[in-house]
């Protein structure tokens, strides 16, 4: 789990281009939006291209995606859970 | 005919360092590989810095550009704005289409497809300015810049009541796009130093450029400012006496080719256009002072705006920069004309009259 997280946080700094931010600087459980890293409704359509780039994983329903993308934990236990590549 | 707008202010992002206002056109920046990328200034003072990781060069010059030149005019919410683009987004274009091949259509980046859109720029602006005002962007190739200073033009002419109008270009250059118009013969096979561009003219193709220009507008004269008097587009220029149309242009406006005091020439060193040029040069005044620049830029769709943007210079400066310079006259800077003719057989004339 702890891999998974780093090689998350790593990925969404590249796809977001989070300029001058490291892995570490990435607290597992602040929310991706809002505050926190305060990422923008474009970065969640990211954040799903990433997941389904990545770990071929589909997110459909809005409301899912949501609570899905709040944080880099909850994105690392859904990946976790139904991971298909 | 419509009457003239005035030039408040100019911000050009080129090759050169232009953006800096405590400089003209010193020091000069070549290269020797037929490609000259434009020269970016610090764009967090000027863009949203959350927003800036997403955006490409082009947006980020852009965005920084009409900015700038809003900050210059001391404007801070322009009525419209207006700007022109020969190529659009190429870098953001590139990596969706490639993504598009090799993701087999699946999962592509959302970014590279919104901010690909001409309009990003002018979107952004109006973001960041909040003005709900007239919005266009003109994607006309070589004409772009000419038809959003024209669109302008007549949108300050509408009202009697002051107006601001921002209106800009930008076009970026990639090694693709240039790999791509090699195959179409654009540029020159070897050029070893871009300053000497111009001697290289007997042979064809040029060199590829990029840049972004940008300048408030206003319909009511203020105290140094640049009248825009008129703008012509041509069509087609070789299937015609270019000097000719140049006069009746001119005559238009009360002005005669002798009494041209600056002459700014697109001038790429290609040697397929350089008849269109010389009857010109030869019909002005012999103290006519003859300007070119696409040895400092490049040559890009809307490399017009930064001859524009040379014009307005021109009032601040007393000395016209070496590199510039064709043909040394004693004139004053006072009547103006551009005279830009872009590769896909288009030619534009612009004539300005310093205040």
């Amino acid at each position: 789990m702890e891999d998974l997280k780093l090689k998350l946080k790593q990925q969404i700094i590249e796809s977001l281009n989070l300029q001058g931010m490291e892995p570490k600087d990435i607290d597992d459980n602040a929310p991706l939006f809002g505050e926190g890293l305060g990422l923008d409704s474009i970065d969640s359509l990211e954040l799903m291209v990433l997941l389904e780039r990545n770990y071929g994983i589909k997110i459909e329903d809005a409301r899912e995606g949501r609570k899905v993308l709040s944080s880099v934990q909850s994105m690392a236990e859904y990946i976790q859970q139904n991971k298909k590549a | 005919m419509m009457n003239p707008v005035f030039i408040l202010s100019a911000c050009a992002i080129s090759p050169q360092l232009s953006f800096d206002v405590d400089k003209f056109l010193n020091p000069i920046i070549t290269t020797d590989d037929g490609k000259l990328f434009a020269a970016e200034p610090d764009y967090r003072q000027f863009i949203n810095p959350v927003a800036i990781r997403r955006m490409s060069r082009q947006l980020k010059m852009g965005i920084a550009c009409g900015m700038r030149a809003l900050q210059l005019a001391d404007v801070s919410m322009p009525d419209s704005i207006i700007t022109g683009t020969g190529l659009g987004s190429m870098t953001d274009m590139e990596h969706f289409l490639k993504d598009m091949i090799t993701l087999e259509e699946e999962a592509l980046n959302p970014t590279f497809f919104i901010q690909s859109t001409y309009n990003s720029v002018n979107g952004w602006l109006a973001l960041q300015t909040k003005s709900t005002g007239y919005n266009q962007t003109y994607v006309h190739r070589g004409f772009s810049i000419e038809l959003s200073l024209l669109d302008a033009q007549m949108f300050l002419n509408e009202t009697p009541t002051s107006k601001i109008a921002l209106v800009g270009s930008f076009d970026e250059l990639t090694n693709d796009y240039f790999v791509v118009k090699s195959k179409c013969d654009y540029w020159k096979e070897s050029v070893p130093n871009s300053l000497k561009l111009l001697s290289y003219n007997h042979t064809d193709g040029t060199i590829a450029g990029e840049g972004a220009a940008f300048f408030a507008l206003t319909n009511k004269p203020k105290p140094l400012s640049c009248a825009l008097l008129g703008l012509k587009l041509l069509n087609l220029p070789s299937s015609y006496d270019f000097t000719q149309e140049i006069q009746e242009f001119l005559s238009q406006h009360g002005v005669d080719l002798k009494d041209i005091d600056v002459a700014i020439l697109g001038k790429n060193g290609d040697a397929s256009f350089e008849y269109l040029y010389d009857p010109v040069v030869a019909a002005f005044d012999v103290e006519t002072n003859v300007l070119a620049f696409k040895h400092l830029t490049g040559e890009y769709p809307t490399a017009s705006g930064f001859a524009l943007w040379i014009a307005v210079q021109l009032r601040h400066w007393n000395q016209i920069p070496e590199p510039l310079i064709l043909k040394s006259g004693t004139r004053p800077k006072r009547n103006i004309l551009v005279i830009n003719h872009y590769i896909l057989h288009t030619a534009s004339l612009m004539l300005l009259h310093q205040q």
